[in-house]
C-alpha cells in the first residue's frame, strides 16, 4: 500500500527515515483527532478570547453531564428519548416496508398512492409540530407521530424501489417451481428487496434522531432535547452543550449498532 | 443405458408432451410492435429431447418462454400434456440462462425448494435435495451459498432444483451459453449421462451447433424477424453419446447442413437489418 502510495505523494529525495514518520503520523492522527478538539476547545475558551459564560470549555461541559447524571435526569430523560424513537422507528418502519411491497408490485395501488407521497414526504417534519400540538396536545403519541412520520417515507421508497429492483429471474424462478402468490411476496420479494430495505431502515435511523428533536419540542415533560432546551433557558450552557454531546453520542451508537445488525439481517451475503 | 427409452422418444407416442398451434407472440415497444414469434405450429413427443436452434433475436427465448407460461400469446395455443398453458408451473420446470438462485438459500434449501412448495415435509424435501445433490456431484457444497459457488457448480444447483419438482418437461433456455468452453463441455456431458435417469422431456434452446447436435434428437433451426420454425433436422445417432462424438465424420456432416442454414439465415436478417433506413 504505501510504496505506491509515498511515490505518488512524496516529492523526490526525501529519504526512507521520513517516510516512516510521516506514515506513522498517518497512522496516529486518527486517535489524536478528538483530543485535540478538546484541547482546543479548553484553551481558547480559557484564554478569554470567548465569553466563558455562552462558551464554557469541556471540563465545565463533563461537570455538567456528571451532575446532570447523579440527579437521575440523564437515565429517566434518556428512556424517555428512546422509548419514543423505538416506538416510532418501529412503527414507521413497518408501515414502510409493508406499503412500499404493495406499491412496489401493484402499479394499481403505486398510482393511487404515490402522488400523495412524493408530496408529502419532502415537507420536513418539524414543519408538522403546531398541527402536532393542535391534533395530540402534549400527549406522547404526538411525539411518535413526528418520527413515525420522518421514518415511514424513507423506509417506504427504500422498499418501494427495492422491490422494483428484485431480478426478475428470481420471481420467474420461483414461479416455476410452483411457489403461491402470497409465498412469493413475503418470500422472494421481501428477500429480495431486502437489501435495499436495509440501507432505508438505516437512513430512518438517523432521521428518527432528527426528528426526536422536533418531537420534543412539540412541548415535553422529559427527554434529552426537552433538557436542552429548559437549560438554555436558564442560561446553562454547559448543560446545553452536554444534552448536543448525549444526542450526537445516542444517534452515533444507535447507527453504529445498527449496522451491526444490518450485516446479521442479510445473512446470505 | 436404456434404449427403449430413446426408441419411445424417436417414434413419438399417442398424446404429445407439447402441442403448439399458430403461436404468436408481439411485443409492444414504445408505440411500435415486432412479432418475435409468427404462427409457430409444431409437436414434441413425449421423451424427445429437442433443441431449438437459431441466431440471437430469433424468437427461440421468447418461444421457450411461451412454454414455460412466462409469456401469453397474441394468437395460438400451447398445450402441455393436453391442457392449455395459462401461467407458470413444477410441470414445467425451467433452467434460466443465469442460474437465478435463490441468494438467500444454501445449495440444499435452493434445491428443495420446489418439494417444499409441492407440500412435502420439510424433512422429506431436504431428502430429496440430498439424492439430487449427489446426481450432480455437489455433495461437498450442499451447505454453500450461491455466491460461493463457481459459474457451472451454480448452473448444476439450477438443474438440480428444476429437476427437484420432478417435471415431465424440462425446459433449458441457452442453460451453458455463459459459461466457459471447457466448463459447458462437462456440463453437456453431465446432462446427456442425466437425461436416461429424469425420464423428462426436453426442451434446449441454443446457439450453438455443436450442442445441438450432440444433445438432441431432433433440431428446429429458428428463422428471425419474425421468429419461425424455418426446418427439422432429426438427429439419428446412436446413443449413448459423449463430448467426442463431435469429431465424428457424421456429425460434421450434418454441423455443415445446420451451419450452411444458419449462415444464410443470419445473413438475411443482417441484410435486412441494414436496409433498414434510419439504423
Amino acid at each position: 500500500m504505501s510504496t505506491g502510495h509515498s511515490l505518488e505523494a512524496s516529492p523526490v529525495g526525501r529519504s526512507a527515515v521520513t517516510r516512516r514518520i510521516g506514515s506513522l503520523l498517518n497512522a496516529a492522527v486518527g486517535y489524536l483527532s478528538l483530543p485535540l478538539f478538546l484541547l482546543i476547545w479548553e484553551a481558547v475558551s480559557r484564554a478569554g478570547i470567548v465569553n466563558t459564560v455562552l462558551f464554557p470549555p469541556p471540563t465545565v461541559v463533563a461537570q455538567a453531564l456528571h451532575e446532570w447524571l447523579i440527579s437521575g435526569e440523564l437515565p429517566s430523560d434518556l428512556a424517555a428519548s428512546l422509548a419514543r424513537v423505538a416506538v416510532g422507528f418501529l412503527l414507521g418502519s413497518t408501515c414502510g416496508v409493508g406499503v412500499g411491497i404493495l406499491t412496489g408490485r401493484i402499479s394499481f395501488v403505486a398510482r393511487l398512492l404515490g402522488p400523495v407521497f412524493q408530496i408529502l414526504r419532502p415537507i420536513p417534519p418539524i414543519a408538522f409540530v403546531p398541527i402536532v400540538i393542535l391534533w395530540f396536545g402534549l400527549a406522547e403519541s404526538g411525539k411518535i407521530f413526528l418520527i413515525f412520520w420522518g421514518v415511514f417515507f424513507t423506509v417506504w421508497l427504500s422498499t418501494h424501489l427495492g422491490v422494483q429492483k428484485v431480478d426478475r429471474g428470481l420471481i420467474r424462478a420461483a414461479q416455476m417451481l410452483g411457489t403461491p402468490r402470497l409465498r412469493l411476496h413475503w418470500e422472494i420479494i421481501f428477500l429480495g428487496a431486502l437489501p435495499y430495505i436495509v440501507v432505508g431502515l438505516r437512513t430512518a435511523v438517523g432521521i428518527s434522531f432528527y426528528t426526536l428533536v422536533a418531537a420534543e419540542l412539540a412541548g415535553a415533560f422529559s427527554g434529552v432535547f426537552y433538557r436542552i432546551a429548559l437549560a438554555q433557558q436558564n442560561m446553562q450552557t454547559g448543560l446545553v452543550l452536554g444534552g448536543l454531546v448525549v444526542l450526537g453520542l445516542v444517534s452515533f451508537l444507535a447507527d453504529r449498532a445498527f449496522a451491526a445488525a444490518a450485516a446479521r439481517l442479510v445473512w446470505w451475503r | 443405458m436404456m434404449p427403449s427409452q430413446y426408441g419411445q422418444a424417436a417414434l413419438g407416442s399417442a398424446e404429445p408432451a407439447i402441442e403448439i398451434e399458430g403461436a404468436s407472440i408481439v411485443f409492444e415497444w414504445g408505440g411500435k410492435s415486432t412479432i418475435a414469434v409468427d404462427a409457430v405450429s409444431l409437436r414434441i413427443a413425449r421423451g424427445a429431447f429437442v433443441c431449438l436452434l437459431g441466431p440471437s433475436g430469433c424468437g427461440k427465448s421468447t418461444l421457450l418462454n411461451a412454454i414455460a407460461g412466462f409469456e401469453p400469446l397474441r394468437s395460438g395455443t400451447i398445450r402441455v400434456s393436453g391442457s392449455e398453458v395459462v401461467g407458470p408451473g413444477p410441470d414445467r420446470a425451467v433452467v434460466f440462462q443465469q442460474p437465478n438462485l435463490f441468494p438467500w438459500k444454501s445449495t440444499r434449501d435452493n434445491i428443495a425448494h420446489g418439494p417444499r412448495m409441492a407440500g412435502h415435509s420439510k424433512a422429506e424435501a431436504l431428502r430429496q435435495a440430498d439424492a439430487l445433490i449427489d446426481m450432480v456431484g455437489l455433495g461437498r457444497f450442499a451447505g454453500a451459498y450461491p455466491h460461493e459457488l463457481s459459474g457451472g457448480m451454480q448452473q448444476r444447483v439450477a438443474i438440480a432444483r428444476a429437476l427437484a419438482t420432478r417435471p415431465g418437461i424440462l425446459l433449458m433456455d441457452e442453460p451453458f451459453g455463459a459459461l466457459d468452453a471447457q466448463t459447458r463441455s462437462i456440463m453437456q456431458d453431465n446432462l446427456l449421462r442425466l437425461w436416461p435417469r429424469i425420464s423428462a422431456t426436453i426442451v434446449f434452446v441454443t446457439h450453438d451447433i455443436d450442442e445441438a447436435i450432440l444433445l438432441a434428437d431432433r433440431i428446429l433451426v429458428m428463422s428471425a424477424g419474425p421468429g419461425r420454425i424455418l426446418r427439422e433436422i432429426a438427429v439419428d445417432f446412436p446413443r449413448p453419446r459423449s463430448v467426442d462424438f463431435a469429431v465424428d465424420p457424421s456429425f460434421l456432416a450434418l454441423k455443415k447442413e445446420c451451419l450452411d442454414l444458419i449462415r444464410q439465415e443470419s445473413r438475411h436478417v443482417f441484410e435486412a437489418d441494414e436496409a433498414r433506413p434510419g439504423r
